[in-house]
């Protein structure tokens, strides 16, 4: 068994694809990055929001904890809640590796659904942020949580995979520079985030 | 054509405005039948007596225990498991050329306790064949099972797929299996059905069924349980009924045939016994046991179905139980305490029960689904089907 997938694809598009987590609450850390499977190869993606919420559309949660010491006591009490909540994420497709090579633009096809879901490790991030020409993608996206905000979380996770993590962050910050230079207020919005 | 609220909602206010005039009356019985239970308590020896030599119209209940005994919820042990069934049907489709039924039934499996854990299972089956969808008899007599009938065969499924999980539990641990509804077969009183239907459903059908969970209990601690949210019985009222009746012995055909009101029995009658109880017990407190005295309990045996009510935060429900779980005390405490428990966990209902409940439902969405499921696998086989003209005309609305 694949210890290291974190979750599985159950909704793709060619830009983006909602994966739902074997555990509960398990979601990767907003801006990190996840890579899963396509027919051509693995696809790249950034977190940009994740939600717990009950399996089915139409039962809300509702509060238990009245007389419990702690939430842990909840789910103890009521072991069904474990198997009635899911947790899931969305991730924006950023690249995709294709053999050896790695693209920093859309793959062809959209992830495969089921596909297995996995936190990408230092090196990964660290060999995919070498460039960042995928950051215009990102600022392009109409995401429906506030973009900067996602912008800069994955910068500042992206920078711990680096060596030198600081030099990263201001290798990114003249990138958003020129890529935002006619929007000041966005660019120094971002920036402002950038402090660890 | 929809509807019309304006033209039902004066007619709403009038029963709304009866309905309050008959409050004050609702009142004085209800203190009447309490003080008269108080009273049967006393002299309970007196009314067994009564009840052994009476001929009552009215299903009365058997007495078992002090008849105002209240008893506190016991604590659940520190682990046990809950169990609980419930199952929906789509049934024959007298329209439809494919003779076949699906019962979809839930299951909810949960361990409370050091190690907690829970599984909730869906199981749908189809039952489709001459063979499988009539009872027959040995000479060759059969009842379709539809309708009604479908209803009692899907609460034995329920009852099966119970005593699969309940036995096939970990031994070490206490348990209960909890069924939605009466575990008297109602259904199966009068004289609707013939008694091959009725030994199919019972003595082969529930019964059996029974008798695992009963094996069970002789080699660990494991009970079954059935739950009635709202009950209207009057079995307990109609004890109270006997007990105020003047005549002994009590005869009603002799002494009140033909009448239906101003009965000195009427003192107490209109009362449901959830009326009575919700007065005398407090939160989480059961009532005594009973015993069911329905015609169709003499074939339950040793199953005999015993009950008691149990007063909850925001109502009071019967439970009944067979009878070698109403002896044995140990089990007895077990099921009181596991009720208000799930209870408790359920905002008001079994919280096992209300989720075996959301994985057996079928909505019409479901069974529309599976419907056209149906005629879109026999055509990709090439068997004919046939509907109705009058189900396609429904499918179809034509001006």
């Amino acid at each position: 068994m694949d210890i290291d997938k974190i979750a599985e694809v159950v909704e793709t598009s060619n830009s983006e694809f909602v994966a739902q987590c074997y555990e509960l609450e398990g979601v990767p850390a907003l801006g990190s990055m996840v890579k899963t499977r396509g027919k051509e190869g693995d696809i790249y993606g950034i977190v940009y929001t994740s939600a717990t919420h009950s399996i089915e559309p139409g039962r809300r949660i509702t509060a238990r904890g009245h007389k419990a010491a702690s939430d842990a006591d909840i789910f103890k009490e009521n072991p069904q809640l474990a198997k009635l909540l899911c947790s899931d994420f969305h991730a924006l497709v950023v690249g995709h590796k294709h053999g050896k090579a790695v693209y920093q633009y859309l793959p062809p096809s959209p992830a495969s659904v089921y596909a297995f879901v996995y936190s990408c490790k230092p090196d990964e991030v660290r060999l995919f942020t070498q460039s960042l020409n995928f950051l215009s993608l990102l600022l392009d996206s109409k995401l429906p949580v506030a973009t900067d905000e996602v912008i800069a979380a994955f910068l500042r996770y992206a920078s711990r995979a680096h060596p030198t993590p600081q030099d990263f962050l201001v290798g990114a910050g003249k990138e958003l520079a020129w890529l935002l230079s006619n929007d000041i207020r966005r660019l120094d919005s971002i920036l402002k985030r950038l402090t660890q | 054509m929809t509807l019309d609220i304006t033209q039902v909602y004066s007619q709403i206010e009038a029963m709304a405005g009866e309905l309050k005039s008959h409050q004050a009356e609702f009142a004085r019985k209800l203190d009447t039948a309490v003080a008269t239970l108080k009273t049967a308590s006393a002299n309970q020896s007196t009314l067994e007596k009564k009840l052994e030599k009476a001929r009552a119209t009215w299903l009365v209940a058997g007495l078992k225990e002090d008849m105002g005994l209240r008893r506190a919820a016991p604590a659940c042990p520190p682990d046990f498991i809950v169990s609980a069934s419930d199952g929906s049907h789509i049934d024959v489709d007298r329209h439809h050329s494919a003779r076949l039924f699906l019962l979809n039934l839930g299951l909810v499996h949960i361990q409370y306790g050091s190690r907690p854990d829970a599984e909730l299972t869906t199981v749908p089956k189809l039952y489709f064949g001459d063979d499988v969808i009539a009872i027959r008899s040995a000479d060759g007599r059969e009842e379709l099972i539809q309708g009604p009938l479908l209803g009692i065969v899907r609460g034995v499924e329920e009852c099966r797929c119970l005593a699969d999980d309940v036995c096939a539990s970990e031994a070490a641990l206490p348990a209960v299996g909890l069924i939605d509804g009466s575990l008297i077969m109602w259904g199966l009183v009068g004289q609707r059905f013939e008694d091959y239907v009725i030994e199919y459903l019972l003595d082969k059908g529930l019964l059996q069924q029974l008798d695992r969970f009963y094996g069970l209990s002789k080699k660990r601690q494991a009970a079954v349980a059935s739950y009635i949210s709202f009950p209207r019985s009057t079995d307990v009222v109609n004890v109270l009924r006997l007990q105020v009746c003047p005549y002994d012995p009590v005869d009603c055909d002799r002494h009140c045939k033909g009448k239906f009101e101003g009965r000195e029995c009427d003192a107490v009658g209109g009362l449901t016994d959830r009326a009575v109880f919700d007065r005398l017990l407090s939160e989480g407190e059961r009532s005594a046991l009973f015993v069911s005295t329905s015609s169709i309990i003499e074939r339950y045996g040793v199953h005999r179905v015993c009950f008691f009510y149990v007063k909850l935060d925001s109502e009071v429900a019967r439970v009944e139980v067979p009878l070698w779980v109403a002896d044995k005390e140990q089990l007895l405490d077990l099921v009181h305490a596991v009720v208000v428990d799930q209870c408790k966990k359920g905002f008001g209902y079994p919280v096992t029960l209300s989720e075996a409940h959301e994985q057996a439902v079928v909505t019409g969405a479901d069974r529309q689904q599976f419907w056209d499921l149906v005629d879109r696998v026999m055509q990709e086989g090439d068997l004919s089907v046939e509907q109705s003209l009058k189900q396609r005309s429904k499918k179809v609305r034509w001006i």
